[in-house]
């Protein structure tokens, strides 16, 4: 599941281009997403479009930090392989 | 390019210009990742230019663009959706379906096109615009089934369809081509219902960074490719002419050629918008001379210049050819059917563009045709484009007279029978004067080039002047071959932007064009906005016949210098005064 956490990362820095691998993960979603509600939108359609899972902005707020949202993908992936995985296979 | 490629592109480094390109992006939705596909694509498209992208409110397009001033961008973008022309035609509003709603919602629709027309017209005038049309399939309010086109569907599409004609025709709008999108974005697959309720952005992503793609390359404009040379054999004709003679060679349904019909259909076409055609060929010279005899032929021989028609290399073909054309490999296509024959091209010339003619593919061949017509399209013709063919067999006479009877260049002007439009003043800058000063490299004083907008705002001000000449001698019009822009200064006359065409060389046309100004002006000195380039070496050099030392940054050259300096002038003069 590092492959997971990788790519969950660099969603995050795509969006949030200043943080580090390690601010990201320790990092509290909420305040970043506060912060800028946009940034919040934007990450919503990036990790949409890396994991084909659809969270919106209230989820992903409501999962509040890095290593929630991480599990929450790895409950979905247990539900149905995520596209990229699948093609590594 | 997905979300994440196109934000990692906008982590990059932005260069660091004097002038950034300032877009603003109008559409009456958020605009939310379709700014940041058009500012990542608009970073692919020009590298080397900082682009500002903005974006203002949203909700009623329209409305937005009556109180846009223009001054603040150099080009406009809209994209506009159905739900523009009335919010019925969108998924946000419940202003009704109900059949006795249609006529209404047309009706509204047409005043809706109305405003926009209105506006973009108005802003047409001081800034380009880039437009989308409607992409989204309408809702489903129509009462026919869905197989079935209604009435009130047909006069919609029909509204848009009619509107984009309208003001296609205003030279700083540029439509976006919606057949182009349908084969990059399909149809069904373009409309986010989800996220146009949650967060207002209808699109969903691939489809987001389509528009985007192709609303970045109409705004780079890319330029269109010049000229193109091509072989004969398998290529303009099928079969080879010293094996089946004249007879033989065929571009018809009957022995299944007809490919090569149409390629040669495709070439008069790009001939009749200006694009040069040439002959690079191993061939028999006679019989190809008798071959372009044949009346059956569709390109006709006087849409060809030069023919190239020997057993010699074909690089030294194209070599020659490009001499005559007087234009670089890189604004050129070379097409052969063997392969050895386009990478020895290629070889000698990298820049250019060297394609294997598919012969007996015919899906590869339309497909080829399509590549072409994108490569050499143009946003409009101008008279120049069909004159130019012309004034280039004209400039071929004159090296030719010249050479043969040895005369003195004096002598041979003399008898040129040559005449100058000079037009002055404050006009408009149409077509042709930007694409001297965007596409010219060896007569040009410092090589920067200028959109629309910045042209229209120089000229604006109060000294500020431009001055186009047109040339026409004995051989032919050349068309407008030089543009000067300059600013008035007590004494002194300040030239920033000077470009002239290289068809127009060896003919003393930049000459007279600072007797003009010497003569128009007061001006003791004229101070040029001079900078070296790799290829402006022409201009380097007339002005260092001129000072009689290469030119400098900080160029001023003087009244008296100049005319002690000048040779004798032979040209009759017309001036145009203008704005």
């Amino acid at each position: 599941m590092a492959e997971l956490d990788d790519r969950l990362v660099r969603c995050f820095s795509s969006v949030f281009p200043t943080l580090t691998g390690d601010e990201i993960r320790a990092g509290d979603v909420t305040s970043l997403i506060n912060v800028d509600s946009l940034a919040g939108v934007t990450l919503v359609a990036v990790i949409d479009e890396e994991f084909g899972v659809e969270i919106d902005l209230e989820g992903l707020l409501e999962l509040g930090t890095f290593q929630a949202i991480q599990q929450h993908l790895r409950r979905q992936s247990r539900s149905s392989v995520l596209p990229n995985e699948q093609e590594t296979k | 390019m997905n979300l994440i490629e196109a934000l990692e592109i906008l982590k990059q480094a932005v260069p660091e210009e004097e002038q950034p390109l300032g877009v603003f992006l109008a559409c009456g939705f958020t605009p939310l990742h379709l700014q940041t596909f058009l500012a990542a694509h608009l970073r692919k498209c020009l590298p080397k230019q900082r682009v500002e992208l903005k974006t203002g409110l949203f909700g009623d397009l329209a409305g937005s663009l009556e109180r846009l001033h223009a001054s603040g961008c150099d080009i406009l973008v809209v994209v506009i959706e159905w739900q523009d022309l009335d919010p019925r035609l969108g998924i946000r509003s419940l202003g009704g379906w109900r059949t006795a709603d249609l006529p209404d919602i047309v009706k509204s629709a047409d005043q809706g096109v109305a405003r926009l027309e209105q506006a973009l017209r108005r802003l047409s005038a001081s800034v380009t615009i880039c437009v989308c049309m409607p992409t989204l399939p309408l809702p489903p309010l129509f009462s026919t089934p869905i197989q079935r086109a209604g009435d009130y569907e047909l006069r919609l599409r029909q509204l848009v369809a009619s509107f984009a004609a309208s003001i296609s025709s205003e030279s700083s709008i540029r439509v976006l081509n919606t057949r182009r999108l349908d084969e990059l974005s399909p149809p069904h697959s373009r409309r986010d219902v989800r996220s146009e309720l949650m967060t207002g952005f209808p699109y969903r992503l691939p489809h987001a960074s389509a528009v985007a793609e192709l609303l970045a390359v109409l705004i780079q404009n890319p330029t269109p490719k010049k000229g193109l040379i091509t072989d004969l054999d398998d290529t303009l004709w099928a079969g080879i002419l010293g094996e089946v003679g004249v007879v033989g060679v065929s571009w018809d349904l009957d022995r299944h050629t007809h490919m090569h019909g149409l390629y040669q259909q495709f070439l008069g076409s790009l001939a009749s918008a200006g694009v040069l055609i040439a002959v690079a060929s191993k061939n028999d010279r006679a019989l190809v001379e008798k071959a372009f005899e044949r009346k059956d032929l569709i390109l006709s021989k006087e849409n060809v210049y030069p023919f190239e028609v020997h057993w010699s290399r074909k690089s030294e073909s194209v070599e020659r050819i490009l001499k005559a054309w007087n234009i670089g490999p890189e604004a050129v296509v070379f097409i052969d059917d063997s392969p050895m024959e386009a990478a020895e091209v290629k070889a000698a010339f990298p820049e250019m563009e060297c394609i294997v003619f598919p012969t007996n593919d015919y899906q590869a061949i339309w497909d080829l045709l399509k590549r072409m017509r994108d490569l050499f399209g143009k946003n409009v013709i101008s008279e120049e484009d069909s004159i130019r063919l012309k004034s280039i067999r004209g400039a071929g006479a004159l090296r030719e007279s010249c050479n043969v009877i040895g005369s003195s260049l004096d002598d041979f002007l003399q008898s040129a029978d040559a005449s100058i439009r000079f037009t002055f003043g404050k006009p408009a800058a149409d077509s042709r004067t930007l694409e001297l000063i965007n596409k010219t490299n060896q007569f040009n004083l410092n090589g920067r080039r200028m959109n629309e907008s910045v042209c229209f705002k120089y000229v604006k001000e109060p000294k500020a002047f431009l001055l186009t000449a047109t040339y026409e001698d004995k051989f032919g019009p050349l068309g407008k071959i030089a543009v000067l822009m300059g600013r008035a200064d007590g004494r002194k006359l300040v030239i920033d932007t000077w470009v002239m065409s290289c068809r127009a060389f060896s003919r003393r046309i930049e000459h007279h064009c600072l007797k003009y100004l010497f003569e128009k002006f007061p001006a003791d000195e004229i101070v040029f906005d001079y900078e070296a380039t790799v290829r402006n070496g022409p201009l380097q050099e007339f002005f260092a016949q001129l000072l009689g030392v290469p030119p400098e940054i900080g160029l001023r050259l003087s009244r008296s210098r100049f005319f002690e300096r000048t040779p004798r002038l032979f040209h009759r003069v017309e001036e145009v005064g203008c704005g």
